[in-house]
């Protein structure tokens, strides 16, 4: 890309992409001639929707992990299974890569995203000296890595569907489902909201290089 | 492609809102921000027969792939089958009608609007209906097309099997149904038919009919 322009932003030069179709638009239209939904520059308010949305997320991993998230009948033995129990489950079977599967989708990837979006909008809220390029590389990860969580709330609707012959052999789910379905919801709709382009006005205002 | 140079000889990043000079790329190519390297643009390329073709083979293969068994248990001499649709409702039956939207979204309705919505844009197109009503519902499709990709998620059900599998193999035989096959069929399907699709060059078609 062209060098002599690396670090002008949109906005400077009264310009700025329609959020719906990514149309050029001049910052005093209000409505995006191409597709003719509202235009707005930057949504200052998508950090405290963020922020709501995140800590909620946070609080519902609490009883998403400590609550049992199936209950599993196997000749009149009734099994309550937390997911970390039943990953460790899956490994006393010997299942390793679907142990591992299994706990990247629903233990590794709800944390490290509350955890990456957390330090992201401290970054934009206090204006921490971390570099940017990082932080959207960590973003880019977290976006398209979120939706791989789902994979757990597939795989108990399959199981529960068809485990299903009362006292000898039965699955159903238990209350951390819901949690775990609105914590993956949560986190989505948090990286959703969120104008990154706030993080890289501050970079405009601080002057720094990193 | 007769776009408006003048208007069209800047492009926006969307997430850090540089201004990037567009220049001319080899097909196959995607352009990155250079400074945050998120995804700007690529080459426009958009067969409408081929895409009419795979929607219908789309279309097609949806409709056994979520109401054909995918897959069934052996147990006891008594067998279970379970659909895709019947998966989600066996859930909200149990009350986590939470997890059974989420399930149902995310592999049922999503995919199947994701196919009409590509349908009705495609033949709008090939049949080039100018009129306003056609231009509005074309708009429309094109405004909640990022929104319906994002929410369908073929792939992680895909896994989501597999691992089911892996997980009952241990407690029963299990076998695949014809769900099986028709939905990797839709999802290959579809895979490609979101190669094929380019919302930029659908947003340039209705600026030609201006």
């Amino acid at each position: 890309m062209s060098t002599s322009n690396t670090s002008v932003q949109g906005q400077r030069l009264g310009l700025t992409c329609c959020p719906t179709c990514t149309n050029l638009c001049q910052t005093q239209q209000t409505i995006c001639s191409r597709c003719g939904q509202a235009v707005t520059s930057r949504d200052h308010s998508s950090i405290q929707k963020s922020w709501a949305l995140l800590i909620t997320a946070a609080i519902l991993l609490f009883p998403a992990n400590l609550y049992p998230i199936t209950v599993m009948t196997s000749q009149g033995q009734v099994r309550k299974d937390t997911i970390f129990s039943g990953i460790n489950h899956l490994i006393q079977l010997d299942l390793l890569p679907i142990a591992i599967i299994l706990f990247t989708a629903s233990i590794l990837v709800p944390m490290l995203k509350i955890v990456g979006l957390g330090i992201y909008l401290l970054a934009i809220s206090f204006e921490l000296p971390i570099s940017k390029r990082k932080l959207m590389a960590g973003f880019h990860i977290i976006e398209w890595i979120g939706r791989w969580s789902m994979l757990d709330l597939f795989v108990i609707s399959i199981t529960a569907a068809l485990v299903n012959m009362g006292q000898i052999f039965d699955a159903k789910p238990a209350p951390a489902a819901t949690a775990f379905a609105l914590v993956i919801l949560l986190t989505q709709l948090a990286a959703k909201v969120l104008d990154t382009r706030l993080l890289w006005d501050r970079l405009e205002s601080n002057d720094d290089r990193n | 492609m007769d776009r408006d140079v003048l208007d069209k000889s800047i492009v926006l990043c969307r997430s850090c809102d540089l201004v990037v000079r567009k220049r001319a790329l080899p097909s196959g190519v995607r352009a990155l921000c250079p400074r945050c390297n998120s995804y700007l643009y690529d080459t426009p390329y958009c067969s409408i027969n081929g895409m009419l073709a795979l929607c219908l083979a789309a279309l097609a293969l949806y409709f056994p792939a979520n109401f054909f068994p995918v897959l069934e248990l052996h147990f006891l001499g008594s067998i279970r089958t379970t659909t895709i649709f019947g998966g989600a409702m066996s859930v909200a039956d149990q009350g986590y009608w939470v997890v059974a939207i989420a399930v149902l979204t995310a592999a049922v309705i999503a995919p199947g609007l994701l196919i009409l919505s590509v349908l009705f844009q495609v033949l709008i197109v090939k049949y080039q209906l100018h009129n306003p009503f056609f231009r509005k519902i074309y708009k429309g499709f094109l405004c909640q097309h990022k929104l319906i990709s994002q929410l369908s998620m073929l792939e992680i059900y895909m896994i989501s099997i597999f691992v089911s599998v892996f997980q009952l193999s241990d407690y029963t035989d299990l076998y695949f149904g014809i769900g099986t096959f028709c939905f990797t069929m839709l999802f290959i399907v579809v895979i490609f038919l979101q190669r094929e699709y380019d919302i930029e060059h659908m947003w340039s078609v209705l600026d030609e009919y201006q």
